[in-house]
């Protein structure tokens, strides 16, 4: 009786099991074709605008949801409760080069926590956008990605040759939702001319990684 | 068939249910210097349009209107169609280890960049038969297509 009854359980819980995995699968895709179908709404709407100031806000649009795209298309890839910095990293970076601005990347191996992805995802994303916008008079130059470890620490670098911070420097949308973000991390965030170009180094706390990897 | 034509593109054939995504991927398809030869939305059309068109290059989407059929179809594009099949799914793991016969996957949700670039690198591929380097960033090879052009074991997936 017992034997029976434990058997019937175990039964019940592997369907449950199966259940959930199946849901959480289904989530998942709906979740990625989700971000793609706005992804897509995007550039079809840019495509059909005329007027620059229009197409290149809806390109910022977009570069902010791709920026989270990337960091849904890395989840559940490998440890489902950490999410691998450094593979992120080179995934923006190579969709961001190819034009005038070379873009050079040096990461360690490191990894947040999932729920701290898309936060930092974003961050990396407006400074990045900003150095290849803002940074270079005639559109060209180099920017150096760093990812490293200190004293436990996160350490996230965007340095460009460019022009420098202009002398009356005053926060865009961008530089405030890197502002905001870096509070909800707990993050550091400083920003400097470096002599040439700008220097923007991202510290996270142990924190924020030490559950990681 | 435009595979020993460099100038002419390829001819691709896109197989999404999702009406929005495949609009966009036509745009792409075009600005990668490819031909959008047409466009099915379940099996059934995607291999009469394959079997019709004769495209050099099919997206394949797994999840059709008619259910999780894209691999089944791109299997039969491959051996029946003579084309090489291209997965464009959110599902990469759930492919089969020979990848049904097709190329490689871009795993959704892709950039239009992206996208484009393997666009460019596969029709590279197809026109010599050698790879140009690795595969951009978001398009990974299957084992036998990295092989056949010349990239040795299929390059990690990072």
């Amino acid at each position: 009786m017992d034997d029976a009854v434990g058997e019937f359980s175990e039964h019940l819980l592997n369907e449950a099991n199966a259940r959930n995995a199946a849901l959480l699968h289904e989530v998942d895709h709906r979740v990625k074709n989700n971000l793609q179908l706005i992804a897509s709404l995007l550039v079809l709407q840019s495509r059909r605008e005329d007027d620059p100031a229009v197409r290149e806000a809806l390109a910022t649009i977009l570069g902010r949801v791709n920026a989270v795209a990337v960091v849904h298309r890395r989840l559940f890839q490998d440890n489902p409760l950490s999410f691998d910095v450094a593979a992120f990293l080179r995934d923006l970076v190579e969709d961001r080069g190819g034009g005038q601005v070379v873009l050079r990347i040096d990461a360690e191996d490191a990894a947040v926590p999932t729920a701290s992805a898309a936060p930092l995802a974003l961050a990396v994303n407006e400074l990045l956008t900003n150095a290849v916008k803002h940074a270079f008079a005639d559109g060209a130059g180099s920017i150096q990605v760093t990812l490293a470890k200190e004293n436990g620490r996160l350490r996230i670098g965007i340095a460009d040759d460019g022009v420098g911070l202009p002398v009356n420097h005053v926060d865009g949308f961008g530089l405030g939702i890197v502002r905001l973000l870096c509070r909800q991390l707990k993050a550091e965030f400083e920003m400097s001319s470096a002599y040439p170009g700008v220097h923007a180094v991202l510290t996270l706390p142990q924190s924020v990684q030490e559950s990681a990897s | 068939m435009s595979v020993t034509d460099p100038a002419a593109g390829l001819d691709v054939l896109i197989v999404e249910d999702e009406a929005l995504l495949a609009l966009e991927l036509s745009f792409i398809v075009r600005e990668a210097g490819c031909n959008d030869v047409g466009h099915a939305m379940d099996s059934q059309e995607a291999l009469s349009l394959a079997s019709t068109l004769h495209p050099d290059l099919a997206l394949v989407d797994v999840h059709l209107s008619d259910g999780p059929t894209g691999v089944d179809v791109a299997r039969a594009i491959v051996e029946e169609c003579q084309a090489v099949a291209l997965f464009m799914t959110a599902n990469v793991k759930r492919l089969p280890e020979d990848f049904a016969g097709a190329c490689g996957v871009i795993g959704k949700p892709y950039s239009d960049k992206a996208v484009r670039a393997a666009l460019v690198y596969l029709a590279g591929c197809l026109h010599t038969g050698r790879a140009s380097g690795l595969p951009p960033v978001g398009l990974q090879l299957a084992p036998a297509y990295a092989e056949r052009w010349g990239l040795g074991a299929a390059p990690l997936a990072s």
